[in-house]
């Protein structure tokens, strides 16, 4: 592959992979840089898209709206409200989640798959071993996060890059999604606390998780 | 303004006169569908009215053809590719009266109204300038999810031609950024 061709790949996809892209991104540097800029591009073009364009009328329109609809309308508002309220905490986990995420951006540079050995120091940091998944680990970084050490990896799936963090000592009651900042996610409950997984696209991360939920086990089960 | 037919439960959610269940479940599912096809009208459209009658008539369309739509979990995709050909019909139907975005920008003040100075907005109003042909494959990708290969079915073009315009799309995003496009080889899209 050469260097013109793998740009417009990742120009086309920027969050893609591939096994001949990654072979090249591995001896490139610079194709490696352009992929790093596009992925912060990318990010900044999700968080531009997720508003809708701030276009004003150009025709005035009258709709008649019914008062049962402006009734239901304050009863969703009313809910809506009420369910933010009442999971404003998972809501803050969420948040500082993508937080953590975004402010680590060289995370999603690695091409090479990380060593087992890195890996599971990695892991033991908390606890934990992996079992075998189908992806590989290109990110592998014991991670200070609301008062804990928390392993945080980047795998590759067979369409593009995601982050996983395993969050042993966060615990969630049931499955929960966010979309911020240009990021899709899922935090699930686990044996161990809970794991979060995000990725670009929300395609594939329900399955991530888990297989993740599956293959993260603690060391002390372990032994 | 369109009138709608009144069949359309859509528009007027919660009085299904059906009242059969499943007809309810997709009225509220595409009714909770309606603010992500607004989004996806207003990027492609550019105005805010017209994006609001694609919308409505999308709807009005997804609800006639209702007993396509097998699996609900498919009905986003389902609906904003509704979306798209009912833009894409308006088009074919009629030549609408086009108002060049630099001039609705410089005399209207009013009609984009005006945010925080950033890099987010100045991209905003990049991918707004973007011509058609870049702006709604990389707002299928981005905001819709699709792939290279359903973008590449559902406007009629291959693959390659797909992959050139996203490139491209991106490519003049990056000069915004201060950053050197990168060399544009891809030479002329190939029909499909």
């Amino acid at each position: 592959m050469i260097c013109q061709d793998a740009r417009r790949l990742i120009g086309a996809e920027p969050w893609a992979t591939s096994g001949e892209l990654a072979g090249h991104l591995r001896d490139c540097h610079a194709c490696a840089e352009f992929q790093l800029e596009m992925v912060a591009l990318e990010a900044n073009i999700r968080r531009a898209l997720e508003e809708p364009p701030d276009i004003a009328r150009r025709r005035r329109r009258i709709m008649a709206q019914p008062r049962w609809a402006l009734a239901a309308s304050l009863a969703v508002a009313l809910l809506a409200t009420l369910v933010v309220w009442a999971l404003r905490t998972d809501n803050t986990l969420a948040h500082e989640v993508v937080a953590h995420v975004v402010a680590e951006p060289q995370s999603w540079s690695g091409t090479d798959a990380v060593s087992e050995a890195a890996l599971a120091e990695v892991l033991s940091k908390s606890g934990l071993i992996l079992d075998a998944t189908p992806y590989s680990v290109v990110y592998a970084r014991s991670c200070w996060f609301r008062g804990h050490y928390v392993p945080h990896l980047v795998v590759r799936t067979a369409h593009s890059l995601a982050t996983v963090l395993i969050l042993r000592n966060e615990t969630v009651e049931h499955r929960q999604s966010f979309h911020e900042d240009g990021l899709s996610g899922v935090i699930v409950p686990s044996t161990h606390g809970s794991i979060a997984v995000l990725a670009a696209s929300s395609a594939q991360l329900d399955d991530l998780a888990e297989r993740m939920q599956r293959a993260v086990r603690s060391q002390d089960v372990a032994r | 303004m369109r009138n709608y037919p009144s069949e359309s439960p859509v528009s007027s959610i919660g009085v299904s006169t059906t009242g059969a269940d499943a007809d309810i479940r997709i009225t509220r599912l595409f009714e909770s569908m309606r603010p992500d096809l607004l989004r996806f009208a207003l990027w492609l459209t550019r105005d805010r009215a017209l994006a609001e009658d694609v919308v409505q008539e999308s709807l009005l369309r997804a609800w006639r053809s209702r007993e396509a739509l097998k699996d609900p979990a498919c009905s986003r995709a389902w609906l904003l590719t509704i979306v798209r050909r009912e833009h894409a019909r308006l088009y074919e139907r009629k030549r609408l009266e086009l108002v060049s975005l630099n001039d609705a920008l410089e005399h209207e003040g009013g009609a984009f109204l005006s945010r925080d100075e950033g890099d987010v907005d100045a991209l905003r109003s990049a991918i707004l300038q973007l011509p058609i042909e870049y702006r709604e494959p990389l707002i299928m990708q981005v905001l819709g999810g699709f792939s290279v290969d359903e973008i590449a079915r559902e406007l009629s073009l291959s693959a390659s031609a797909v992959l050139t315009r996203l490139f491209r799309a991106r490519n003049k995003l990056r000069t915004l950024y201060g950053l050197t496009p990168a060399p544009d080889g891809s030479g002329t899209e190939e029909p499909s």
